[in-house]
């Protein structure tokens, strides 16, 4: 009887859809993990540096504040708006990354040019271009969807987007977003069909490529092979990673305790930012540890399998989107976390939703809401099917596919 | 959204389109999976496995042994009056690295501290590969606050205990002095340091990287306090002896001088003062020679104060009672060995007993010749000379008494009347004391209620008629009268001037003056010792220059301390407050003079 009443109710209404429920309940606990934590591990040097004990505690929850009112807004747009913009967003993009080297927007902060001057606040544009260039490649990947399964130039035109980014960042010099939004760029092109010969063909130059940015740079050859021994020099090259490992090791199986670290104690610099990793599986020991990697695999598993249910049912543009958030939220997790750990070269990567630092978060934020949309687009497209294939109301098409499983 | 590729089908895309997607991806999840579990496995062998390691290595950065400061025990006087205290005081030290990274504060620093900024910055930079530097030592708590309020980062503070000495350069001397680690460098606080000092703790803490101590973790060692000390001085006669003292000096010009006064029956040191002095408060601003506890550290020649202990041999060898025989001095000078031995008058015919009162150089040296060398030798020995008192003060000389076999006849009738041999203030009071304590001497000490060791350095007869024989230099024909007469009390004791010896053996124009004596003569409670070093206006006889400062300390310790009077209604003169000190503004009247003025042999 309630089944039925639902169905006249949603006949008359049309499809329906809904935010997954388990992406935004991890999302909301890493933002809430996150929140303490940062509370935790920045009190010490936001003390030390005179600014108050909760400098950095008010400062992120503005952020976050500000991040959910983005998300908010972000969830309730249309994924086709921002499809129709997708090429004026790369343009934007791409002017904010040349911006960075001009005189008076930039701003080199020990030695590197990541940020724009926006006169009340800094903004590093790597954020944004994350995700803007996710939503490009998306819109791309559907529009030109034969080209990039069959034909070798198909796969070019967005390397070769990605390829400028890349060599902007390169530039900043960002090695860590690179390495990053290269990553994203092939999972999302090779998820989207392409062959797997015509990735290689085009990967090959890009060795060599990334091979002479390492070592040009004396700095980022020492940071590539510094982790490997961090002991080798523990109170120079392998410094930040020495008291990073200590942190970890004193976490034991359930951690110190909340609050109780030591290393946060200006022992462990970027405790807060990149480093933040470290003072969880300090204070909170393992589990802390697996609880975090858990959330993470939630807000990821979800958002793939999502994306590829949106896919299958001819969601392509929101299911291209969720693949390169996921993606992006989670290679740059997984990378963090790496680093925190000792087994990747030391980046500057903040820990998604976690770690303290304004564009970071806010634009995290912003990505996780678009996410949100395309979960909900998704599901609303599933819902249109399940009332039938007749049925599509707010332009929203509903086109079956073969082969789809019921 | 429009979907032309759906509605447009490419047979051979849709062949492989859909499963490749869910293929791909399936790669992809495992791929993320896989790096997932690594990371964990990695998180498992950090945390778990390996963790001792890391947490060792944790323990070697931030766990600290520190030490906890202990206070140093308070030295009392013998009435519970605090004569030194620890009082805690901050030290502000730095991390070198640390303050250089925000040199920018530099200055405001350097300010606090009172420093030349460019002066800081330089020392911080010598020391830039350190982590520790006292920036500055021993400041007083609130100012210490005040720049640890600023919060520079790498400044920090240290709680520690300063010595503080109520009484200041009038217990200095025999206080000695701590140095800025709170460890007794002279003195009493040298020689007690083991009891006073106690020892610190010490306790293992976190600190975090800036030197701030976050937890205590354990406590390694229980500190333990340094133990209170009670001396045997009486600050109230100190300050007496002390200020009689610099009067003295001052009015006539001397170069230095000390007073000793011992309780007679004990042996325990009542006051000892020393000119010049030291602030013990603030050491830096002394020399060496401001610091040295001269009644212990300096010897002079006794000069007549030793015909007392002359005349001790001389009635110990039967010879002579305090009578007889009688001496011829005429015409005051005696040549001995081709040299003349002098007396400022000529005194006649003296018994022994006139020997002392009129201090006749003449007579004592002739008493010496027929006294056996051995007898002479031991009774000085036995008295304490050349010998160390056993105080056990850091620094104390022995004095000098040549061996009495090698005596010659010249320097065997020197010695009677006190030259060719040398003392410390302490030895000389000791052995008077000695003299007043019924031939008991006791070895002189600081600490209050010791039982000290004690010797019978002569029969209790000898002693009494040798204090008898005392009495007269103070009585009217005296050497010391009216000088160093106690208003109401009997006085018995020996006025003494020598030449200050020199590189090139006497200096003629040089004097030490003396003078030792005990009070109440009837039952000597207090022996008091005046060594005045090199006066040089007015006068240099001992009776004339140390007289008034002995009956000046004397008359206010029987005060203090109680002792009845044993000379009310008796012969008196006028001590120094009806105007004794006014008769040393001229010359003294001649009966009244001792010397001891000849040239030394060659």
């Amino acid at each position: 009887m309630g089944l039925f009443d639902a169905t006249q109710a949603r006949r008359r209404q049309g499809p329906r859809g809904h935010y997954d429920m388990l992406l935004m309940v991890a999302a909301i606990l890493l933002v809430s993990v996150g929140l303490v934590m940062i509370a935790s591990s920045s009190i010490a040097v936001a003390d030390g540096a005179n600014k108050g004990a909760f400098y950095f505690l008010k400062r992120h929850t503005l952020f976050i504040s500000l991040g959910f009112l983005c998300a908010v807004v972000a969830a309730r747009t249309e994924l086709k708006t921002l499809e129709k913009h997708s090429f004026l967003l790369m343009l934007m993009a791409v002017i904010m990354l040349l911006a960075v080297f001009l005189p008076v927007f930039g701003m080199r902060i020990n030695g590197a040019r990541r940020w724009l001057n926006l006169f009340v606040t800094s903004f590093q544009p790597v954020e944004a271009v994350k995700l803007i260039l996710v939503v490009y490649l998306a819109s791309y990947l559907v529009r030109h969807r034969d080209g990039v399964e069959y034909k070798l130039f198909g796969v070019v035109k967005p390397l070769l987007v990605a390829g400028m980014v890349i060599v902007l960042l390169l530039a900043q010099p960002d090695f860590g977003s690179s390495a990053l939004v290269i990553a994203v760029t092939v999972g999302m092109i090779w998820l989207a069909g392409a062959r797997m010969r015509n990735l290689v063909l085009l990967g090959l130059p890009l060795v060599p490529a990334i091979a002479w940015a390492a070592m040009t740079e004396d700095y980022r050859m020492k940071r590539l092979t510094s982790f490997l021994d961090p002991w080798a020099h523990p109170y120079d090259d392998g410094f930040q990673l020495t008291q990073a490992l200590i942190a970890i090791g004193r976490g034991e199986w359930l951690g110190v305790g909340l609050g109780s670290s030591v290393q946060k104690l200006f022992y462990l610099p970027e405790a807060h930012t990149d480093f933040i990793l470290s003072v969880i599986a300090e204070e909170l020991g393992l589990a802390g540890v697996l609880f975090i990697i858990a959330l993470f695999a939630v807000l990821v598993g979800r958002g793939l399998m999502l994306g590829l249910r949106g896919v299958e049912i001819g969601q392509r543009f929101a299911g291209y989107i969720a693949f390169g958030l996921s993606l992006m939220i989670g290679l740059q997790a997984i990378v963090s976390i790496g680093v925190n750990l000792g087994v990747l070269p030391t980046k500057g990567l903040t820990l998604p939703l976690i770690s303290y630092g304004g564009s970071s978060v806010l634009l995290t934020c912003v990505m996780v809401g678009v996410l949100l949309r395309a979960t909900f687009e998704i599901n609303r497209a599933i819902d249109a099917r399940a009332m039938g294939p007749r049925v599509a109301t707010d332009g929203v098409s509903v086109p079956l596919e073969q082969g789809e499983p019921a | 959204m429009k979907f032309r590729a759906d509605r447009t089908p490419v047979p051979s895309r849709r062949r492989g389109q859909g499963p490749s997607t869910r293929k791909r991806m399936m790669l992809v999840v495992v791929l993320l999976g896989l790096a997932s579990a690594g990371l964990v496995v990695r998180a498992f062998d950090l945390q778990v496995v390996r963790k001792q390691f890391y947490q060792d290595q944790g323990d070697a950065r931030f766990l600290r042994e520190v030490p906890i400061a202990v206070s140093r025990g308070t030295i009392f006087d013998r009435n519970g009056e605090p004569l030194a205290v620890s009082t805690p005081v901050m030290s502000i030290w730095a991390n070198p690295p640390e303050v250089l990274e925000n040199d920018d504060r530099i200055p405001e620093l350097a300010k606090a501290l009172g420093m030349d900024p460019a002066d800081l910055k330089s020392k911080l930079e010598q020391r830039s590969d350190r982590e520790f530097m006292y920036l500055i030592r021993q400041m007083r708590p609130d100012r210490a606050q005040a720049i640890i309020d600023m919060k520079i980062p790498g400044v920090n503070a240290q709680r520690e205990f300063r010595r503080y000495y109520p009484s200041g350069s009038v217990t200095a001397h025999i206080l000695g002095f701590t140095n800025i680690d709170d460890r007794g460098q002279e003195g009493l606080e040298l020689a007690f340091d083991d009891w006073l000092a106690g020892k610190p703790g010490s306790k293992r803490v976190i600190r975090d990287r800036m030197g701030h101590t976050v937890e205590d973790v354990e406590q390694v060692r229980e500190p333990q306090p340094g133990r209170d000390i009670t001396l045997s001085i009486d600050r109230r006669i100190q300050y007496l002896a002390y200020s009689a003292l610099r009067e003295t000096i001052q009015k006539f010009d001397a170069d230095s001088g000390s007073i000793v006064m011992l309780d007679v029956h004990t042996g325990e040191v009542l006051a000892m003062a020393n000119l010049p002095e030291f602030n013990p408060n603030n050491v830096r601003g002394s020399t060496p020679n401001d610091r040295r506890n001269r009644a212990m550290t300096d010897v002079v020649e006794p000069g007549s104060t030793m015909k007392a202990f002359t005349l001790t041999a001389a009635l110990t060898s039967g010879k002579y009672t305090p009578t007889s025989p009688l001496i011829e001095t005429s015409p005051g000078t005696w040549m001995m060995g081709g040299h003349p031995i002098r007396d400022t008058h000529n005194w006649g015919t003296l018994t022994p007993t006139g020997v002392i009162t009129k201090s006749s150089n003449v007579g004592a040296a002739k008493i010496a010749m027929t006294l056996d060398t051995d007898l002479m030798y031991s009774t000085y020995k036995a008295f304490g000379f050349g010998s160390s008192t056993g105080s056990g003060f850091p620094g104390e000389a022995a004095g000098y008494l040549p061996v009495g076999r090698s005596w010659k006849p010249i320097e065997k009738s020197r010695i009677a009347y006190g030259y060719n041999l040398n003392v410390t203030p302490l030895q000389l009071a000791s052995a008077y004391a000695a003299i007043g304590n019924g031939g008991v001497l006791h070895s002189p000490s600081f600490v209050k209620g010791q039982d000290n060791p004690a010797q019978q350095v002569t029969t209790p007869e000898i002693a009494g008629e040798l204090v008898k024989m005392l009495e007269t230099v103070v009585a009217p024909g005296g050497t010391g009268s009216p000088f160093a007469a106690v208003a109401n009390y009997s006085v018995a004791g020996k006025t003494g001037t020598s030449h200050k010896a020199n590189a090139g053996g006497y200096d003629a124009k040089g004097y030490i003056s003396l003078f030792v004596g005990m009070v109440p003569a009837s039952n000597p409670r207090l022996v008091t010792a005046v060594v005045i070093n090199g006066p040089k206006t007015r006068a240099y006889y001992g009776g004339v220059v140390a007289g008034p400062a002995f009956a000046q300390v004397m008359e206010g310790a029987v005060r203090l301390l109680d002792i009845p009077p044993d000379n009310v209604g008796r012969w008196y003169a006028g001590g120094p407050s009806q105007g004794g000190m006014i008769g040393a503004t001229s010359m003294p009247p001649p009966a009244a003079d001792d010397s001891a003025a000849e040239e030394t042999v060659p």
